[in-house]
Protein backbone atom coordinates (compact mmCIF):
# COMPACT_ATOMS: atom_id res chain seq x y z
CA UNK A 1 0.00 0.00 0.00
CA UNK A 2 2.82 2.35 0.77
CA UNK A 3 4.16 1.96 -2.71
CA UNK A 4 0.77 2.74 -4.17
CA UNK A 5 0.33 5.98 -2.24
CA UNK A 6 3.89 6.97 -3.11
CA UNK A 7 3.15 6.52 -6.80
CA UNK A 8 -0.06 8.51 -6.50
CA UNK A 9 1.81 11.35 -4.84
CA UNK A 10 4.52 11.56 -7.50
CA UNK A 11 1.95 11.40 -10.28
CA UNK A 12 0.01 14.29 -8.77
CA UNK A 13 3.06 16.54 -8.44
CA UNK A 14 4.07 15.54 -11.97
CA UNK A 15 0.73 16.68 -13.30
CA UNK A 16 1.04 20.00 -11.49
CA UNK A 17 4.48 20.56 -13.00
CA UNK A 18 3.11 19.84 -16.48
CA UNK A 19 0.29 22.32 -15.88
CA UNK A 20 2.80 24.99 -14.93
CA UNK A 21 4.91 24.28 -18.01
CA UNK A 22 1.89 24.48 -20.25
CA UNK A 23 1.10 27.92 -18.82
CA UNK A 24 -2.26 26.78 -17.49
CA UNK A 25 -1.55 28.29 -14.11
CA UNK A 26 -0.82 31.99 -13.97
CA UNK A 27 2.34 33.13 -12.16
CA UNK A 28 0.09 34.31 -9.34
CA UNK A 29 -0.98 30.84 -8.39
CA UNK A 30 2.56 29.52 -8.50
CA UNK A 31 4.05 31.24 -5.50
CA UNK A 32 7.00 33.47 -6.32
CA UNK A 33 8.28 31.43 -9.24
CA UNK A 34 10.00 33.25 -12.05
CA UNK A 35 8.11 32.52 -15.27
CA UNK A 36 10.96 31.07 -17.28
CA UNK A 37 8.75 29.96 -20.16
CA UNK A 38 7.50 33.47 -20.86
CA UNK A 39 10.89 35.13 -20.55
CA UNK A 40 12.75 32.52 -22.66
CA UNK A 41 10.19 32.73 -25.48
CA UNK A 42 11.62 33.96 -28.78
CA UNK A 43 8.42 35.40 -30.28
CA UNK A 44 5.83 37.85 -28.98
CA UNK A 45 2.98 35.34 -29.26
CA UNK A 46 4.91 32.67 -27.34
CA UNK A 47 5.80 35.18 -24.64
CA UNK A 48 2.18 36.28 -24.20
CA UNK A 49 1.02 32.66 -24.17
CA UNK A 50 3.69 31.84 -21.60
CA UNK A 51 2.44 34.60 -19.33
CA UNK A 52 -1.31 34.49 -19.77
CA UNK A 53 -1.99 31.07 -21.30
CA UNK A 54 -3.31 32.56 -24.54
CA UNK A 55 -2.03 34.91 -27.22
CA UNK A 56 -5.47 36.22 -28.21
CA UNK A 57 -5.36 39.95 -27.49
CA UNK A 58 -7.71 42.79 -28.40
CA UNK A 59 -6.47 46.26 -29.27
CA UNK A 60 -7.69 48.78 -26.74
CA UNK A 61 -7.74 52.56 -26.82
CA UNK A 62 -8.06 52.71 -23.04
CA UNK A 63 -4.44 51.76 -22.52
CA UNK A 64 -2.21 54.80 -22.54
CA UNK A 65 1.20 53.72 -23.76
CA UNK A 66 3.78 56.45 -23.57
CA UNK A 67 7.09 55.85 -25.29
CA UNK A 68 9.32 58.13 -27.36
CA UNK A 69 8.89 58.13 -31.16
CA UNK A 70 12.66 58.21 -31.46
CA UNK A 71 14.93 56.83 -28.75
CA UNK A 72 18.44 58.23 -28.97
CA UNK A 73 19.77 55.50 -26.72
CA UNK A 74 17.93 52.18 -26.95
CA UNK A 75 19.47 50.99 -23.69
CA UNK A 76 17.27 53.36 -21.71
CA UNK A 77 13.91 53.73 -23.43
CA UNK A 78 11.38 55.22 -21.03
CA UNK A 79 8.02 53.46 -21.22
CA UNK A 80 4.90 54.36 -19.26
CA UNK A 81 1.70 52.35 -19.33
CA UNK A 82 -1.40 53.87 -17.78
CA UNK A 83 -4.36 51.50 -17.72
CA UNK A 84 -6.13 53.20 -14.82
CA UNK A 85 -9.07 53.95 -17.15
CA UNK A 86 -9.78 50.21 -17.14
CA UNK A 87 -11.47 48.57 -14.16
CA UNK A 88 -9.96 45.57 -12.44
CA UNK A 89 -6.49 45.50 -13.97
CA UNK A 90 -4.83 42.27 -12.87
CA UNK A 91 -1.59 42.44 -14.77
CA UNK A 92 0.47 44.54 -17.16
CA UNK A 93 3.27 43.22 -19.35
CA UNK A 94 5.76 45.12 -21.46
CA UNK A 95 7.20 43.47 -24.57
CA UNK A 96 9.73 44.62 -27.14
CA UNK A 97 8.82 42.88 -30.39
CA UNK A 98 12.27 42.34 -31.92
CA UNK A 99 14.38 41.77 -28.83
CA UNK A 100 15.96 38.28 -28.66
CA UNK A 101 13.54 37.56 -25.82
CA UNK A 102 10.57 39.90 -26.30
CA UNK A 103 9.14 39.68 -22.76
CA UNK A 104 10.65 42.55 -20.77
CA UNK A 105 8.67 42.60 -17.55
CA UNK A 106 5.36 41.59 -16.05
CA UNK A 107 3.56 43.29 -13.16
CA UNK A 108 0.76 41.62 -11.22
CA UNK A 109 -1.53 43.80 -9.16
CA UNK A 110 -3.49 43.18 -6.01
CA UNK A 111 -5.26 45.21 -3.36
CA UNK A 112 -3.98 48.75 -3.22
CA UNK A 113 -2.30 48.81 -6.64
CA UNK A 114 -3.54 50.86 -9.60
CA UNK A 115 -2.99 49.86 -13.21
CA UNK A 116 0.03 52.03 -13.82
CA UNK A 117 3.65 51.21 -14.54
CA UNK A 118 6.57 53.35 -15.62
CA UNK A 119 10.02 51.98 -16.28
CA UNK A 120 12.98 52.04 -18.64
CA UNK A 121 13.75 49.19 -21.02
CA UNK A 122 16.48 48.08 -23.41
CA UNK A 123 15.77 47.92 -27.14
CA UNK A 124 18.24 46.56 -29.68
CA UNK A 125 16.80 48.17 -32.82
CA UNK A 126 13.76 49.97 -34.17
CA UNK A 127 10.70 47.97 -33.12
CA UNK A 128 7.30 48.02 -31.51
CA UNK A 129 6.80 48.37 -27.79
CA UNK A 130 3.77 46.30 -26.83
CA UNK A 131 1.74 46.64 -23.67
CA UNK A 132 -0.53 43.78 -22.70
CA UNK A 133 -3.08 44.44 -19.97
CA UNK A 134 -5.12 41.72 -18.33
CA UNK A 135 -8.37 43.02 -16.89
CA UNK A 136 -11.51 41.11 -16.01
CA UNK A 137 -10.20 37.97 -17.69
CA UNK A 138 -9.60 39.75 -21.01
CA UNK A 139 -6.28 40.47 -22.67
CA UNK A 140 -5.98 43.99 -24.06
CA UNK A 141 -3.12 45.33 -26.13
CA UNK A 142 -1.59 48.62 -27.23
CA UNK A 143 1.56 49.13 -29.22
CA UNK A 144 3.79 51.88 -30.52
CA UNK A 145 6.83 51.94 -32.77
CA UNK A 146 10.03 53.32 -31.33
CA UNK A 147 12.86 54.24 -33.66
CA UNK A 148 16.17 53.38 -32.07
CA UNK A 149 19.28 55.16 -33.28
CA UNK A 150 21.77 53.36 -31.02
CA UNK A 151 21.03 49.79 -30.00
CA UNK A 152 20.73 48.84 -26.37
CA UNK A 153 22.14 45.32 -26.55
CA UNK A 154 25.57 46.28 -27.92
CA UNK A 155 28.46 43.85 -27.67
CA UNK B 1 25.73 42.13 -1.30
CA UNK B 2 22.59 44.04 -0.83
CA UNK B 3 21.10 46.02 -3.67
CA UNK B 4 20.68 49.74 -3.11
CA UNK B 5 17.25 51.26 -3.65
CA UNK B 6 16.23 54.93 -3.47
CA UNK B 7 12.53 55.57 -3.06
CA UNK B 8 10.11 58.44 -3.15
CA UNK B 9 6.35 58.53 -2.78
CA UNK B 10 3.79 61.29 -2.69
CA UNK B 11 0.07 60.88 -2.18
CA UNK B 12 -2.47 62.96 -4.06
CA UNK B 13 -6.17 62.32 -3.61
CA UNK B 14 -5.58 58.94 -1.98
CA UNK B 15 -3.33 57.63 -4.78
CA UNK B 16 0.40 57.64 -4.31
CA UNK B 17 2.94 57.37 -7.08
CA UNK B 18 5.84 55.33 -5.76
CA UNK B 19 9.12 55.84 -7.58
CA UNK B 20 12.15 53.67 -7.04
CA UNK B 21 15.64 53.97 -8.44
CA UNK B 22 17.72 50.84 -8.09
CA UNK B 23 21.47 50.48 -8.47
CA UNK B 24 22.08 47.31 -10.46
CA UNK B 25 24.07 46.34 -13.61
CA UNK B 26 21.16 44.35 -15.18
CA UNK B 27 23.50 42.19 -17.24
CA UNK B 28 21.54 40.15 -19.82
CA UNK B 29 24.01 37.33 -20.34
CA UNK B 30 24.14 38.17 -24.06
CA UNK B 31 26.61 41.10 -24.04
CA UNK B 32 30.07 39.99 -25.14
CA UNK B 33 33.32 40.69 -23.35
CA UNK B 34 35.47 41.56 -26.36
CA UNK B 35 38.74 40.67 -24.62
CA UNK B 36 37.80 37.11 -23.75
CA UNK B 37 35.15 36.49 -26.45
CA UNK B 38 32.80 35.18 -23.79
CA UNK B 39 29.56 36.80 -22.67
CA UNK B 40 29.39 38.54 -19.31
CA UNK B 41 27.43 36.25 -16.97
CA UNK B 42 23.75 37.13 -16.57
CA UNK B 43 22.96 39.18 -13.49
CA UNK B 44 19.60 40.90 -13.42
CA UNK B 45 16.78 41.58 -10.98
CA UNK B 46 14.05 39.01 -11.58
CA UNK B 47 11.52 39.53 -8.77
CA UNK B 48 10.19 42.80 -7.38
CA UNK B 49 7.50 43.32 -4.78
CA UNK B 50 5.77 46.48 -3.59
CA UNK B 51 3.84 46.40 -0.33
CA UNK B 52 1.60 48.99 1.31
CA UNK B 53 1.48 48.78 5.11
CA UNK B 54 2.79 45.23 4.89
CA UNK B 55 0.23 44.01 2.34
CA UNK B 56 1.49 43.03 -1.08
CA UNK B 57 0.18 45.30 -3.85
CA UNK B 58 2.47 44.76 -6.84
CA UNK B 59 4.34 41.61 -7.75
CA UNK B 60 6.63 42.05 -10.73
CA UNK B 61 8.87 39.76 -12.73
CA UNK B 62 11.68 41.28 -14.74
CA UNK B 63 14.05 40.07 -17.40
CA UNK B 64 17.49 41.37 -18.34
CA UNK B 65 15.79 43.70 -20.83
CA UNK B 66 14.99 46.20 -18.10
CA UNK B 67 17.60 48.97 -18.30
CA UNK B 68 20.66 49.07 -16.09
CA UNK B 69 20.12 50.98 -12.84
CA UNK B 70 16.36 50.43 -13.21
CA UNK B 71 13.75 53.07 -12.60
CA UNK B 72 10.30 51.90 -11.64
CA UNK B 73 7.15 53.80 -10.84
CA UNK B 74 3.82 52.32 -9.78
CA UNK B 75 0.66 53.81 -8.33
CA UNK B 76 -1.00 52.49 -5.21
CA UNK B 77 -3.86 53.58 -3.00
CA UNK B 78 -2.06 55.15 -0.03
CA UNK B 79 -2.38 58.24 2.08
CA UNK B 80 0.19 60.41 3.80
CA UNK B 81 2.02 58.46 6.47
CA UNK B 82 1.39 55.01 5.00
CA UNK B 83 4.42 52.81 4.78
CA UNK B 84 5.37 51.55 1.34
CA UNK B 85 8.18 49.09 0.87
CA UNK B 86 9.97 47.65 -2.14
CA UNK B 87 11.81 44.36 -1.94
CA UNK B 88 13.62 42.62 -4.76
CA UNK B 89 16.11 39.93 -5.62
CA UNK B 90 18.29 39.14 -8.62
CA UNK B 91 18.97 35.86 -10.40
CA UNK B 92 22.17 35.35 -8.40
CA UNK B 93 20.35 35.64 -5.08
CA UNK B 94 21.33 39.18 -4.11
CA UNK B 95 18.53 41.01 -2.34
CA UNK B 96 17.48 44.52 -1.50
CA UNK B 97 14.70 46.20 0.44
CA UNK B 98 13.72 49.78 1.16
CA UNK B 99 10.72 51.42 2.71
CA UNK B 100 9.42 54.94 3.07
CA UNK B 101 6.54 56.81 4.58
CA UNK B 102 4.36 58.36 1.89
CA UNK B 103 4.47 62.16 1.89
Amino acid sequence: MKRRSFLKGTLATGAAAVAVNAGLLTPNTVLAAWNEKAFAAKTVDDAITGTYGSAGTTDSGDIKLKAPAIAENGAVTPVTIDASAIDGVESISILASKNPQPMVCEYSFAGAAKGYVSTRIKMGETMNVIAVVKAGGKLLKAQQEVKVTIGGCGG
Amino acid sequence: MSIKIRMRGKSKGGVAEIKALIKHPMETGIRMNKKTGKPYPAKYIDMVEVSVNGTKAVDAQWSGAVSANPYMAVKVAANKGDEVSVSLKDNQGDKGTASIKVK
